[in-house]
């Protein structure tokens, strides 16, 4: 199914974590530099990391799934459940985006992301 | 058909695998739903209406204990089963250890029709366990089960690695310490036979007992230390604890820093996003190094040292009578576990296979040797052959999408799974009844595959008619085709003074779409000149035509006018391309050194055509007109010639036309204008096409053939792949006929010629003298003289890797000639 190999991407999922990391502290602050653009422009570059310019756009993107729903059916998720229940799980915390690669109209979950889930009840 | 068994079976207490013997050599089967992984977690979980195992199952071993099962096989032989909640049935460790097996036989992928295995057991197994295992196999539907211990196999791994070094008469040890269990074992070989003489073990040390150490010895103490928190241990580590979360966040850290501290000397943990009990938000870096952590196993480490004393002692054993120590399992990884097992024992350890796969791999080794004993008869065809009517929206703005589908045929005793195709969802394993219904998660804004797969009771595949299931999320739904490639015009630093087209959106792709770009730009801008200008020129038509045979569709222009500050070459201008559902395009140009934005929206109702430069477009193209029939003419090629020379009393016409338009015409004359010119283009661009094509496929084959050649003399097994993998696809670049596209093949090529090329001594030397003759247009007179005195040492002694780091230095010394010569029609190209 997945026949791409991604382990050569490792180093770039490396940075995009740390672009999530930073887009994440970035929204708890207000800043008169945009950061945001060169961030955004970063994203951009991962998006087209692997297009040419003959090619349509391939590259990689993240997710944050913070708030979603969790069960176990969701292989884009490597997930640890904390708390006493495991029934209506939804994502506390985020330790890793999920990191898709996107060709075209189609993408592959490139890397799983990594979360902490809990009970909503 | 093969008559060997050659499939082999790791079923570990923790994790399991799967290995095929082909050819000579091992494959091991890759985890299909867990990419990059060959393992599957040993953990089965029964919810109300499916079966899940592996890595999912393993989330929820902590959290659902009375619904999920793990560790097993520790209980493999004994009376003991367990009791689950969620079906009101007991499951035997047997009944588990098949569901993983069965799980095992989905990974493989050759089309094997799986009868006959080789299953690996511990070394402590006795008869009832070892019958228990097999039993396992056989209800996961081999019919033919042969048991192997795992050291023999871990052993067998090894020897075969060593194919030319025969393994000699003695003993051994294999160490095996895993995720969560620890065995060692005592190997001997005695003419040709290779027997467990004894072992020892511990069912509760493993990789995760350290991870857990790093939280609990080092991390939980340092945060105390810094912040208040009344007994954060308790509240990480209970359930109900306000922390809990926080602590599964951690064991992740811990996770990666100890693998992370196998290659370097200190790792960091970030510890944020939690409030002490006094409000204060916590942030800190925690940073642990080698020896803080190699202290903090030692002693699990020594005491597996303890027992291997134990094994030798009761065998009479010294150290010297061990050969060497075989190291297995994920946390032999750890730099400290190898050192401090071999400093205490005195016996080298042997860290040559992979510790993961090393069993499997031996186990299908040993398949390989073993007859299958399944004769023809007893292989009962199984195919049932059903029909599946699938219902479900083929589109869909949901987070999730029903489907629904009847099934005709027997279902009794039958499964189905659902697999997304991205790697993203499986539905487990789940009965399958005569209707079926599954709510399938999306991805939005992208097609989303998902596959049914049925499955009889052992987990073999059941042929039916079901296609794949395709929904398309999001905006795709109504947004319609592009009926054309989008490409932006950039100069073409290739061909001096030309321009070519760069493709933002294939012919096709669904509207509204969004493409952001970055070039460096060619030219300097001077603020408040009006002749230093830059376009943005995006064009709709194939890419592989020529930009001016293309419709133009929105242009923006900058120049030093519109410019807050004087921009200099090299600087980045960002280009972003929106079209929407009804096909608006928007444009927009970002010019990072004055921070500032050009925005236009172009409906494609209303046309925009630039007056100067349509006038330089006619200009260029009157140009280009006349050295094409020149060198028509000069090839005697009178058929293209003859027919440029047709285009040529038009292009003459529209050179006089816009001669006398303005730049504030306000008539429609510079739309007629614009289209005139774009007919004359493309009569010259297919007059001229084969032209273009045949030079850029001669080049190809050109650029090939010094390809193979270098490889041949001085390739590596990369490059020699890198040249073949190109070569594949040359059947599919050329049948597009498209120029640009050889082209970048053959630059492919180029890129190899390069690599082989710096290594190559003769090139080294011959460009070193090239530098040297250039000496004098350096930039730095006396750096190049100390280069060129290195080099002419680095000849001498003939060392090249050190000349061609003069080279590169030499190099760098020279003036940027060259990209200043780059045309800069447009301000920015490739």
């Amino acid at each position: 199914m997945l026949e791409h190999n991604f382990k050569k991407l490792k180093p770039y999922f490396e940075i995009i974590d740390q672009l999530f990391e930073i887009e994440r502290k970035l929204k708890n602050i207000s800043e008169p530099n945009s950061i945001s653009r060169n961030l955004n422009k970063m994203k951009d570059i991962f998006e087209n990391l692997l297009s040419s310019s003959t090619s349509a756009e391939e590259g990689l993107l993240y997710h944050d799934p913070m708030g979603e729903g969790y069960n176990e059916t969701r292989l884009d998720l490597e997930a640890s459940i904390a708390g006493s229940s495991s029934e209506n799980l939804f994502i506390k915390e985020v330790i890793k985006p999920i990191i898709r690669y996107k060709k075209g109209g189609s993408t592959l979950i490139a890397r799983k992301g990594v979360v902490v889930v809990e009970s909503k009840i | 058909m093969e008559n060997t068994i050659n499939i082999g079976i790791d079923l570990g207490t923790t994790n399991s695998a799967i290995a095929k013997f082909v050819k000579g050599d091992v494959i091991v089967f890759n985890n299909p739903l867990d990419y990059g992984r060959s393992t599957l977690p040993s953990v089965v979980y029964y919810k109300k209406d499916r079966i899940v195992v592996g890595n999912k199952a393993k989330e929820y071993l902590e959290r659902d204990p009375k619904n999920v099962v793990g560790l097993f096989k520790r209980k493999m032989g004994t009376s003991e089963s367990f009791q689950i909640k969620s079906i009101n049935e007991s499951k035997t460790p047997v009944d588990l250890s098949a569901q993983v097996i069965k799980e095992l036989k989905t990974f493989v992928n050759t089309g094997d029709s799986l009868e006959s295995v080789v299953i690996t057991i511990p070394a402590s197994f006795d008869v009832i366990q070892s019958n228990a295992t097999k039993e396992a196999g056989k209800q996961s539907g081999f019919k033919q089960v042969v048991l192997l211990q795992e050291p023999i196999a871990a052993s067998l791994a090894y020897a075969n690695m060593k194919k030319s070094k025969e393994l000699t008469d003695g003993n051994w040890l294999v160490y095996d310490l895993g995720g969560g269990t620890f065995d060692v074992a005592l190997v001997r070989i005695k003419d040709g036979e290779m027997k467990v003489i004894d072992h020892e073990g511990d069912n509760f040390l493993g990789g995760s007992d350290f991870d857990r150490l790093i939280v609990e010895r080092l991390i939980i103490p340092k945060i105390s230390e810094e912040y208040t928190f009344e007994d954060l241990e308790t509240q990480m580590k209970s359930a109900s604890g306000k922390y809990n979360a926080k602590y599964y966040s951690l064991l992740n850290q811990a996770e990666e820093a100890k693998i992370r501290l196998s290659a370097v000397s200190s790792a960091e943990i970030i510890v944020e996003r939690m409030e002490d009990e006094e409000g204060n938000e916590v942030d800190m870096e925690i940073v642990i190094t080698k020896s803080e952590f190699n202290e903090l196993i030692k002693e699990s480490i020594d005491g597996t040292i303890e027992m291997i004393k134990t094994i030798l002692t009761r065998n009479s054993l010294t150290s010297n009578d061990v050969q060497f120590n075989l190291m297995v399992g994920g946390s032999t990884f750890i730099p400290f576990v190898r050192q401090r097992v071999e400093e205490v024992l005195q016996i080298p350890v042997n860290c040559e296979i992979d510790p993961t796969t090393a069993v499997c791999i031996g186990a299908a080794y040993y398949a390989a040797t073993k007859q299958r004993d399944i004769s023809a008869n007893q292989s009962e065809n199984k195919q049932n052959q059903l029909t599946i009517k699938a219902s479900y929206n083929k589109a869909s703005k949901e987070a999730d999408e029903l489907f629904a589908a009847r099934i005709k045929g027997l279902t009794d005793g039958f499964f189905y799974k659902i697999v997304r195709q991205d790697g993203g969802f499986d539905s487990g394993l789940k009965n399958l009844t005569e209707r079926i219904n599954e709510d399938l998660p999306l991805v939005e804004n992208t097609y989303n595959f998902f596959t049914l797969t049925i499955y009889d009771g052992e987990n073999n595949v059941i042929e039916t008619d079901i296609e794949p299931i395709g929904i398309n999320s999001g905006f795709g739904i109504s947004g319609q085709p592009l009926p054309e490639d989008i490409c932006l015009e950039v100069d073409d630093y290739d061909n001096p003074g030309q321009t070519r087209l760069f493709l933002i959106f294939e012919r096709n792709s669904v509207l509204p779409t969004k493409r952001s770009l970055t070039f460096s730009i060619n030219k300097q801008i001077l603020k408040g000149s009006e002749s230093d200008r830059l376009w943005i020129n995006v064009y709709e038509g194939p890419q592989t035509s020529l930009p001016e045979a293309n419709k133009p569709i929105g242009v923006i222009e900058i120049t030093g006018k519109q410019v807050s500050r004087d921009i200099a070459k090299g600087s980045d201008l960002e280009i972003t391309i929106m079209i929407s559902e009804s096909k608006d395009v928007t444009v927009s140009g970002y010019l990072n050194m004055s921070d500032q934005d050009f925005k236009e929206v172009f409906n494609p109702k209303e046309r925009n055509t630039n007056v100067t430069l349509l006038k330089g477009q006619v200009f260029d193209l009157s140009t280009k007109l006349d050295v094409e029939i020149e060198l028509a003419t000069e090839k005697e090629d009178y058929e293209t010639a003859g027919a440029l020379s047709k285009t040529k009393k038009d292009m003459e016409d529209i050179e006089v036309e816009v001669e006398n338009l303005s730049d504030d015409d306000v008539t429609d004359k510079r739309y007629q204008l614009e289209d005139k010119k774009r007919k004359v283009a493309q009569a010259i661009d297919s007059a001229t096409k084969n032209k273009r094509l045949q030079q850029a496929t001669n080049n190809y084959y050109e650029t090939k053939a010094e390809c193979e050649e270098l490889i041949d003399e001085s390739g590596n097994d990369h490059e020699r792949k890198t040249f073949n993998d190109i070569g594949s696809q040359e059947a599919a670049f050329m049948a597009t006929k498209s120029p640009l596209k050889i082209q970048e093949k053959s630059d492919e090529f180029h890129g190899i010629i390069g690599q082989i090329r710096w290594r190559t001594p003769d090139f080294l030397k011959a460009l070193f003298a090239r530098l040297v003759d250039d000496q004098s247009k350096m930039n730095d007179q006396s750096q190049a003289k100390s280069l060129i005195d290195a080099g002419n040492f680095a000849l001498e002694s003939q060392n090249w890797d050190r000349l061609k780091e003069i080279n590169f230095g030499l190099l760098d010394l020279l003036p940027k000639g060259s990209k200043d010569e780059i045309t800069t029609k447009i301000g920015f190209g490739l």
